[in-house]
């Protein structure tokens, strides 16, 4: 006991926590200036505000304020095929990839993807097929440079003509009964069960607003799939799934889920200026 | 001898105090925050700090907002000279096991100091037994299939040589 209070010992104690203290010292400067001090669920928390509720204390049979939705837009267009010059094509399976140049930038497009306004909807041998505006624009492939992209561009009426593998196609089918669709549930489970099945009839691409996802797209419709018999076009913006509003993935993947469970389907579309409805019943 | 005695006493305890005072949470924080740039997002139910060790209970794995994987218990244990990553019992969820092994009972991931370029790693799930490592210098993985059960799934990704099935990859 007596050594502990001992002038030397006493030193080497005062030395030892001040090396405790001076580490506990740098990690406190290094969280306060790099690290974060709450959870990223936790700053999100506080960063929202507190939630009110409008009450009706009054029973009134107004209509209710119409709420002024904001269109989506679509794309910009403008700017003229000549500026894309096809460079590449790859054809796999499931996919066409295309590289192209615009603008002295490389740019590597598949089915559905945009570029100056175009989409790309498929690909030959030599030639890749886009189309604006209903309209369609054969470019065909640069072999040499001595070949101007503005030679190789020609308006086209749509045919098929990508040589794909053939697509495994699902039990069932989709039947038009007038006001409504019937779909047979085998076709349902069939999709429910490959989702590759789904990208190959049909593609979905992101609408945006800033960084965040605010909803889907369809980029393209393969014509001979049950996807087309559902009335549904390239363009269309899905807004709605049995009341579920699709503006995220976990909003689309939640529905996909429960897709197998549903009796009938309600599928609220934006098409241009238009909010359309269909209707949809599983059997 | 005796400086020398000294100097090894004093940097044994810079070294575990710099482990036990380290914010092991707030490295956690910062680690989500990266993952949420790239739309992963863990949530967890509970974390615990140990004196070299950092655990999260019930974490979930979410990818652009859809929950792909629970896990019963993410370890990560550190003495700076040998850190181990411990991953207990993932679940994947339903709809992704036609894709993905649905369980990984454990999975381990160890860097010593003494290999400082390479991670080893094991793991043990519905898939069978693996065992592996990731050469961060050559950035590539190999990973060699000892036991093999459900694994149709991940046959397209794999090789075959005398040994058995085996991954092969780089990043």
């Amino acid at each position: 006991m007596k050594d502990l209070f001992k002038p030397e010992m006493i030193k080497k104690s005062i030395v030892v926590l001040a090396l405790l203290l001076g580490v506990k010292l740098l990690w406190f400067v290094v969280s306060l200036l790099w690290l974060p001090t709450v959870d990223i669920d936790e700053a999100k928390k506080e960063a929202n505000k507190a939630l009110y509720y409008r009450v009706k204390l009054t029973p009134n049979n107004a209509p209710a304020p119409v709420q002024k939705k904001v269109k989506p837009v679509i794309r910009a267009s403008g700017g003229s095929i000549k500026d894309i010059k096809l460079l590449a094509i790859y054809h796999a399976s499931d996919i066409t990839v295309v590289t192209i140049e615009h603008k002295s930038k490389t740019k590597v497009l598949s089915n559905g993807d945009a570029i100056n306004g175009f989409i790309l909807e498929s690909a030959g041998n030599n030639y890749a097929l886009f189309s604006k505006a209903e309209k369609e624009y054969k470019v065909m492939l640069i072999t040499n440079s001595k070949v101007s992209a503005s030679h190789s561009i020609v308006g086209v009426k749509p045919t098929k003509i990508t040589k794909k593998k053939p697509v495994k196609k699902a039990l069932g089918k989709v039947t038009d009964v007038g006001d409504h669709k019937v779909i047979d549930r085998a076709l349902l489970d069939h999709y429910a069960t490959n989702v590759d099945d789904i990208y190959k009839n049909i593609g979905i691409g992101e609408v945006k607003k800033g960084k965040d996802v605010v909803g889907f797209r369809i980029n393209f419709v393969r014509r001979d799939s049950p996807f087309a018999q559902l009335g549904i076009r390239r363009g269309d913006i899905i807004q709605s799934i049995n009341g579920q509003v699709i503006d995220s993935y976990s909003a689309a993947f939640s529905v996909y889920k429960n897709i197998k469970d549903m009796d009938n389907m309600n599928l609220v579309i934006q098409r241009g200026k238009d909010e359309m409805e269909l209707e949809y019943e599983i059997n | 001898m005796q400086m020398v005695k000294k100097g090894f006493i004093v940097f044994a305890l810079v070294w575990m105090a710099l482990l036990v005072f380290m914010p092991k949470a707030e490295f956690y924080y910062a680690l989500e925050s990266k993952l949420a740039a790239q739309d992963i997002r863990l949530n967890e139910g509970s974390i615990e700090e140990g004196l070299f060790s950092l655990t999260l209970h019930d974490v979930t794995v979410y990818v652009k907002g859809i929950a792909l994987a629970n896990i019963k218990e993410v370890q990560f244990f550190t003495l700076l000279f040998y850190s181990s990553l411990t991953v207990d019992t993932l679940d994947v969820d339903e709809s992704f096991q036609s894709k993905v092994p649905a369980q990984i009972k454990e999975t381990s991931i160890t860097h010593t100091l003494f290999m400082p370029t390479r991670l080893m790693m094991d793991a043990n799930g519905s898939f069978g037994v693996v065992e592996g490592n990731v050469n961060m210098l050559k950035k590539t993985i190999h990973i060699n299939f000892i036991q093999t059960q459900e694994m149709d799934m991940l046959k397209t990704f794999l090789k075959k040589d005398e040994k058995g099935w085996y991954y092969e990859g780089s990043f």
